[in-house]
C-alpha cells in the first residue's frame, strides 16, 4: 500500500483533507456567483434592451440603404481632409517624440540626474497621459481656434505621456555596462546619450514611435468631432446634413487609412526587430 | 606614472574594503593584482577611477591627485585613465569602428560630436588601433556579432582611442577560453611596451600572472600581501592569498 493511499484512508471522509476540499468547493461556488452578479449588473447599468435592437434594425437598414452607393464624386473634396488627418497624426507623433525623449531621460531611474527631476518628469508624463486626447483637443480648440492645429497639439501632448513612459521603461531596461564604460572614457552626459544610449535602444524607440503613430492616426479621426479638423470633422458635417452617401465614402477612406497605417507600422516594426 | 598612496575605503556599513594600500605602476610596466573573491581587487580599481571615493589616501596620475578632483576636472583627468572590464561592454548595435572611436569622445566638445560626429582623422586613428589589436578587417561589422575574445580586443582598442597613460583591466579574461585569454594578455603586454602604457590588471588566473606580469601584487582582506617582481613571487605566497579567503 502506498504512503499516499494510507494517508488518505487515515484522514477519512470527515478528516482535515475533506474539510479543505469542501471549503475550496464552496469558494469556487462563491466566485462563480460573484462573476454572474457582475455580468448581470452590467446589463442593468448600461440599460441593455436587446429587444430594441431587434425592433430598430429596420432603421439601421434604412440608413445603410440610403448610404449606398458611396458618393465617389466627393472623393477629390475628401483628399485635403484626409491629408490633414494623416498630418495631424504625424505632427502629434513628432511633437510627442521630441518632448518625450528628454523627459524619458529624466524619468528613467538609471539615468536621472536627481530624485527631484525624476519625480517631476514622472508627474508630467503621468498627467499628460491621464488627460484624454479629446479633452486636450477641446482645450487647444479653445486656445487656438478650430482646425487641424489644435488636433496636432492635442495628440502631441497626449503622446508625450504615452511615449515618455514607454521610452523611460526602455531606458531602464537597457544594459548599463556599455554606458558606464563610455562614461569612464570621459565622455560627457550628452555624448553618452547620443553615442551610447540612442544607438543601443534606437530600434525599440522607433518601434514604440511607429506604434504610437498608428494609434494617433485612429485618434486624429475622432478629434475632428470636436472641431480639430481632418476627415472626422467632415464626417460629422456630412452626418449632420444627412449626406449618408458622402458618409459611406468617408467611412471607406477611414477604413483604408486605418488599415494602411496599421500594415505599414507593423511591417516597419517587423523590419526593425 | 600611477601611484596609489595609503588608500583606504570604508563602506557605509563600516566594513573596511581597502586598508592603507600603496602601489606604483611605471610606463611600459604590466602589474597584475591577484587575490581571492572579496579581497578588494575590483574596489581598488574603482577607487583609482574614482567611481568610488576613497575614505583616505591619494591616487596620483602623473602630477595630478585624482582624489582631490570633482566634476569637470575629474572628467578631464579620467581621459588619461582607460578601463577594460570583465565584459567588453560594447554598444552591440553600433559598428566595431564606431565603438572604438567612442573612446575619443571625451576629447571633443559635445556640440562637435553630436552635430558633426568625430573628425575623419579620429576615425582613421580608430582604424589604426583596430589594426593594432588585429581586427582591422572587422571595422564595419556590428559589435554584437563578435566573439568574446574579439569583443575584448575591441574594448582594448577603444581604451587606446582615449590616448591614455594608464590602462586598468578588471578581470579582462574572466569570460574567455584559455587561448583567447593568452591572446588578450599578450596584447596587454605588447601595448604596455609599445605604447609605454602603465597597465594594472586584476586577474584570477595565476599562471597568466606568472607568464605575463612584470610585477605581481597580492591582496588579502584589503591589505597588500606582497608586491614583488614576477620571478620572486613564490607559489606558496600566492596560495596563501586564497587559503585565507577559504578560512
Amino acid at each position: 500500500m502506498s504512503a499516499e493511499v494510507a494517508q488518505a484512508r487515515a484522514a477519512g471522509p470527515g478528516g482535515a483533507r475533506g474539510w479543505s476540499d469542501a471549503v475550496r468547493l464552496a469558494l469556487r461556488f462563491v466566485i462563480l456567483l460573484l462573476a454572474i452578479g457582475v455580468a448581470v449588473q452590467t446589463f442593468i447599468v448600461v440599460e441593455a434592451r436587446p429587444q430594441d435592437l431587434i425592433t430598430g434594425v429596420h432603421g439601421m437598414a434604412d440608413l445603410i440603404w440610403r448610404a449606398i452607393p458611396p458618393d465617389f464624386s466627393k472623393l477629390s473634396a475628401a483628399a485635403w481632409p484626409t491629408l490633414q488627418t494623416i498630418d495631424i497624426a504625424l505632427f502629434g507623433t513628432f511633437v510627442g517624440i521630441i518632448l518625450a525623449l528628454p523627459l524619458a531621460l529624466l524619468a528613467a531611474a538609471n539615468m536621472t540626474p536627481s530624485r527631484l527631476a525624476y519625480y517631476a518628469a514622472r508627474a508630467v508624463i503621468g498627467f499628460t497621459r491621464a488627460v484624454p486626447d479629446l479633452v486636450w483637443a477641446l482645450l487647444f480648440v479653445t486656445a487656438v481656434g478650430l482646425g487641424p492645429f489644435p488636433g496636432g497639439l492635442a495628440l502631441g501632448v497626449h503622446s508625450v505621456g504615452m511615449l515618455g513612459r514607454l521610452f523611460a521603461e526602455t531606458i531602464e531596461q537597457m544594459d548599463m555596462a556599455p554606458i558606464q564604460a563610455l562614461q569612464l572614457t570621459g565622455a560627457r552626459r550628452i555624448q553618452v546619450f547620443s553615442h551610447g544610449i540612442i544607438p543601443g535602444i534606437l530600434p525599440a524607440l522607433l518601434g514604440i514611435s511607429l506604434y504610437r503613430l498608428d494609434e494617433n492616426i485612429r485618434s486624429s479621426l475622432v478629434l475632428g468631432f470636436v472641431g480639430a479638423g481632418g476627415i472626422g470633422f467632415q464626417l460629422l458635417t456630412a452626418m449632420n446634413l444627412f449626406q449618408y452617401q458622402e458618409v459611406s465614402l468617408l467611412l471607406i477612406i477611414i477604413f483604408v487609412i486605418v488599415l494602411g497605417a496599421e500594415r505599414v507600422s507593423a511591417a516597419l516594426r517587423e523590419r526593425l526587430s | 606614472m600611477l601611484r596609489v598612496c595609503a588608500l583606504s575605503l570604508r563602506y557605509p556599513n563600516g566594513k573596511l574594503a581597502l586598508i592603507d594600500f600603496a602601489l606604483e605602476v611605471e610606463p611600459g610596466e604590466l602589474v597584475v593584482v591577484l587575490g581571492g573573491n572579496g579581497s578588494g581587487k575590483s574596489t581598488l580599481l574603482r577607487c583609482i577611477t574614482r567611481t568610488l571615493k576613497p575614505s583616505a589616501g591619494e591616487v596620483w596620475l602623473g602630477a595630478t591627485n585624482l582624489c582631490t578632483l570633482e566634476g569637470e576636472k575629474l572628467r578631464r583627468a579620467r581621459l588619461e585613465l582607460a578601463m577594460v572590464w570583465q565584459q567588453a561592454s560594447l554598444i552591440r548595435r553600433s559598428s566595431v569602428l564606431s565603438n572604438v572611436a567612442s573612446g575619443a569622445l571625451g576629447r571633443y566638445s559635445t556640440f562637435r560630436t553630436v552635430c558633426r560626429g568625430l573628425p575623419a582623422a579620429e576615425l582613421d586613428t580608430a582604424r589604426h588601433h583596430l589594426a593594432d589589436v588585429g581586427l582591422a578587417a572587422l571595422a564595419e561589422q556590428r559589435a554584437g556579432t563578435l566573439s568574446g575574445g574579439q569583443a575584448q580586443r575591441v574594448a582594448i582598442a577603444r581604451a587606446l582611442a582615449q590616448h591614455p597613460r594608464v590602462l586598468l583591466a578588471d578581470e579582462p579574461v574572466a569570460s574567455l577560453d584559455p587561448e583567447a585569454s593568452e591572446e588578450i594578455m599578450r596584447l596587454l603586454q605588447r601595448l604596455a611596451r609599445s605604447e609605454q602604457l602603465a597597465v594594472l590588471c586584476v586577474l584570477h588566473q595565476i599562471e597568466l600572472a606568472y607568464t605575463y606580469a612584470d610585477r605581481v601584487v597580492g591582496i588579502r582582506d584589503g591589505r597588500i600581501a606582497f608586491n614583488l617582481p614576477r620571478s620572486e613571487v613564490s607559489r606558496d605566497a600566492v596560495r596563501r592569498l586564497y587559503i585565507s579567503e577559504a578560512a
